[in-house]
């Protein structure tokens, strides 16, 4: 059934955060790589899904990935086949903010376990197929969103916004979410062809206390680290 | 009607900020072929705008034309470059009949700016007029608007950057805009981009005349291109040139360990830093600036431009000391760091950053600053002027709270800095004193690499369209080449040889976005065309054989330290590699004009009346 389907305790996730932080906060203290990811899995949380982590020690801003993402998720109809496309950062999934003092924050979909997204859907269940109009997708864990049921209200938006990192915006001719990161099927491009290695796909671990921030609260954090103000 | 090309929109967004009026226009379909974007479509509009010699750089008449070129906004490594392209305010022939007569000016800077130009619809801005107030350009798609800047008006460009994003409520925009100095009209003025990404060399003055403090875009598209799956897969091969065991990643990991700082070390130790006014190439304090130095004392990760693998800018901050907590925005850089630094004999490196700093949010050249500052403490050295000249400065070398106090004088054209901000030209000519010490070509002064000991550079120095030029390139074909690369919207340094992409690769990527098959000769002939019809209207404007000249130092002074003791130029030898240099362009070796069968070569018999 529905990897989605877990126990949404708020209290827990943000003790969790909290530790987190704390944590980032001693390592640098005592000068220790405070972006390291352990690949150990035993160390992720055990209801955690794997997602998109970034090492900001390594990005450096470029947007290689909003191109990749783009050109892979963009196909165009070439000679009656379907091709990759050129790349226009501007339909990427995975978008990277840039701050003064010099911070760079690829900024993509958590894949929140417990999905505020799509907890906040007001389409019911379909009986078939148990979905909303935005469902977690069975094989890959992404969150998908369905045209034909979706009515562009917006709610996922607002709740992606206030729960997590705010990544889902709206289209604007149709009203129905962007920009959530389909995983590329399974096996994300961005982290496949970051020049940097500041991509990773694996499940966080206590280490990564990054998640579900928006790209501000992001800028903040590692400008204090990285800058000393 | 214009034809449409493959790989470009066609279209020039027209700003007059007299009349406010906005317009798209269409660009001619062979300039688009004969100049491709860039620095040669700017030289083009320049020509095709400017009819007469002799206008005021800083009138209403003189265009800023902001560039991308054909490659930029594609995800090709390094394809970040803006390039802008004026009249230059800076540089002055030895003899003309026009008053204000200056050569072109053109500069590129890296970025995000020129890619967010193409996603927002454009090849190109060109902006003519002079608005009465302070104002900005807002540009989102089609929809463009002048806006009221009065409330940044006077702001530094560090504060700047983090403000107007911030106005703008959207982290999307990218920007560019002026400092102090360019609002003050300091003819060497820049226009900065994240706060420390210049075009110098006198645009930024240029931008002020027009009082334009100001450009945000942002965007949502690409134009077509005449070979999808021939882009797709040359652009996989580019980015896939810089992975793995290659050439692209020996250069890579040069740039991302060090940035241009790893020219310190080589420099100085080959006798090619501009040292002490350019007295000396090697400087004896340089492991103290160097980049270990820098590393250690200053940067805290590297910084890309648009899809680029080199990540050569450094950002950090001043761990330890007086300074300690300022922003290190990018540095310092070899260019900054020897201009700021060996130049002025600071060896101390967080003043160096200091001064770095300083000059970026100032938004002044930091070429011309150091070189300027580097010239008066000669001069103060000399007796040519005293503490009372200076403003009661103590302006000793390697005095970095004194040439602090220089910075901000040359912005604010306050005592001294009136003066100073006008360039060692106009220096050494109101103190009728120190012309063999004002180390400038045309007017424009030279960078941080120093000629003694390295011929070749004197050559890239005389005969640089824009004046003292350090990118210019020491041969005909280098030149071309780096002319060619200018205009693409690729940057210089993923294109060095041996290791960077070759001219063949860049061929085969513009004829995929283009379809217009072009070998890598065809394309280097292009970089010839541009380079002419930049020379050409230095020539109508009364630049001559005289003016592509070096300053008498690097002929009489030879250096006193280091590995190439004894260095200098030999003025015979010179004037021969010159007319070597003039007869391989096909130029008149007495006038240095073009010949008129070279021209007619090229395609630019318009420019023969």
């Amino acid at each position: 059934m529905y990897r989605n389907k877990r126990h949404f305790n708020k209290e827990r996730r943000h003790f969790i955060k909290k530790i987190a932080i704390g944590s980032s906060a001693i390592l640098f203290s005592f000068g220790l790589p405070i972006f390291s990811i352990s690949s150990s899995a035993e160390d992720g949380k055990p209801d955690q899904l794997a997602s998109i982590l970034i090492d900001f020690s390594k990005c450096t801003g470029c947007r290689t990935c909003e191109a990749i993402c783009s050109s892979f998720n963009n196909l165009e109809n070439i000679d009656e086949s379907l091709m990759p496309g050129i790349g226009n950062p501007y339909h990427a999934n995975i978008k990277v903010y840039n701050y003064n003092p010099d911070i760079d924050v690829p900024s993509v979909c958590s894949l929140c376990s417990d999905a505020p997204c799509i907890q906040a859907c007001p389409i019911s269940e379909d009986p078939v197929t148990n979905r909303k109009a935005l469902f977690r997708d069975n094989k890959t864990n992404a969150i998908v969103s369905d045209p034909t049921r979706c009515i562009g209200c917006g709610n996922c938006q607002e709740a992606c916004k206030n729960e997590s990192s705010g990544i889902i915006r709206l289209n604007r001719a149709t009203g129905m979410p962007e920009g959530i990161c389909n995983l590329c099927g399974g096996d994300p491009q961005c982290v496949k062809h970051c020049p940097y290695g500041a991509l990773r796909f694996e499940k966080q671990t206590i280490n990564y206390s990054f998640d579900r921030m928006s790209p501000d609260e992001i800028a903040k954090q590692l400008t204090k680290q990285n800058y000393l103000i | 009607m214009t034809i449409k090309q493959s790989g470009y929109y066609n279209a020039l967004l027209h700003i007059n900020l007299t009349t406010g009026k906005i317009t798209k226009k269409g660009i001619c379909a062979e300039d688009i072929k004969d100049y491709v974007g860039g620095r040669g479509l700017g030289m083009k509009l320049l020509w095709d705008h400017i009819k007469q010699p002799g206008i005021n750089p800083l009138s209403e008449e003189n265009p800023l034309i902001f560039l991308p070129g054909p490659f930029s906004g594609f995800p090709i490594p390094s394809v970040s470059r803006t390039c802008v392209v004026t009249k230059s305010p800076c540089t002055s022939p030895i003899q003309s009949n026009y008053p204000h007569a200056s050569t072109v000016s053109y500069s590129n800077f890296g970025g995000f700016f020129g890619p967010e130009i193409k996603f927002a619809g454009y090849d190109g801005i060109f902006i003519t007029g002079k608005s009465p107030t302070p104002v900005f350009i807002q540009i989102n798609n089609d929809n463009v608007e002048i806006k009221d800047a009065s409330n940044y008006w006077g702001m530094g460009t560090d504060k700047f950057d983090k403000i107007f994003i911030q106005d703008l409520s959207d982290r999307r925009y990218r920007t560019c805009y002026i400092g102090p100095a360019g609002e003050n009209l300091v003819p060497y003025a820049s226009i900065i981009h994240t706060a420390s990404r210049a075009a110098g060399r006198g645009v930024g003055c240029v931008m002020g005349s027009k009082n334009l403090k100001a450009i945000a875009v942002k965007g949502s598209k690409l134009p077509d291109v005449a070979d999808h799956n021939m882009l797709v897969k040359k652009m996989t091969g580019a980015r896939n040139y810089f992975k793995g065991f290659s050439r692209g990643k020996i250069l890579s990991n040069i740039f991302r360990k060090n940035g241009t700082a790893f020219l310190f070390e080589k420099k100085s130790k080959k006798g090619q830093m501009s040292v002490k006014n350019f007295q000396e190439g090697t400087f004896p304090q340089v492991d103290r600036i160097n980049a270990d130095a820098a590393r250690n004392k200053l940067w805290v990760r590297n910084y890309s431009c648009y899809c680029c693998p080199l990540s050569c800018k450094k950002s950090g901050v001043i761990k330890q000391g007086k300074y300690k907590g300022l922003l290190v925005h990018d540095g310092p850089e070899y260019e900054t760091g020897t201009m700021l630094g060996a130049n002025l004999m600071i060896s101390e490196l967080e003043g160096i950053m200091k001064l770095i700093y300083d000059g970026d949010d100032y938004g002044l050249d930091i070429i011309s600053a150091g070189n300027v500052i580097g010239f008066l403490m000669e001069a103060y050295e000399k007796g040519i002027i005293d503490k009372d000249d200076l403003g009661g400065i103590d302006l000793t070398w390697g005095n970095v709270e004194a040439s602090i106090k220089m910075l901000e004088k040359i912005c604010s054209k306050e005592g001294i800095g009136a003066l100073a901000s006008q360039g060692v030209k106009a220096l050494s000519k109101k103190l009728e004193s120190g012309s063999d010490f004002a180390m400038h070509v045309k007017g424009l002064e030279i960078a941080a690499h120093n000629v003694q000991a390295n011929p070749e550079k004197g050559i890239s120095y005389s005969t640089s369209n824009r004046g003292a030029c350090h990118q210019n390139g020491e041969t005909v074909k280098k030149q071309n080449s780096i002319t060619l690369i200018d205009s693409l919207g690729i940057c210089k340094f993923a294109c060095t040889t041996p290791l960077g992409l070759s001219t063949k690769k860049l061929a085969g990527l513009l004829e995929s976005i283009t379809g217009i098959k072009r070998s890598a000769d065809e394309l280097l002939m292009v970089g010839e065309r541009i380079f002419n019809l930049e020379k050409m209207f230095n020539y109508r404007e009364g630049f001559g054989r005289q003016d592509d000249n070096l300053p008498e130092r690097f002929f009489n002074d030879a250096f006193t330290i280091g590995t190439e003791k004894g260095a200098v130029l030999d003025r015979d030898e010179f004037d021969t590699v010159l007319l070597k240099y003039y007869q391989e362009r096909g130029w008149d070796t007495k006038s240095s004009k073009p010949e008129k069968s070279k021209l007619a070569q090229l395609g630019l018999e318009f420019t023969y009346s």
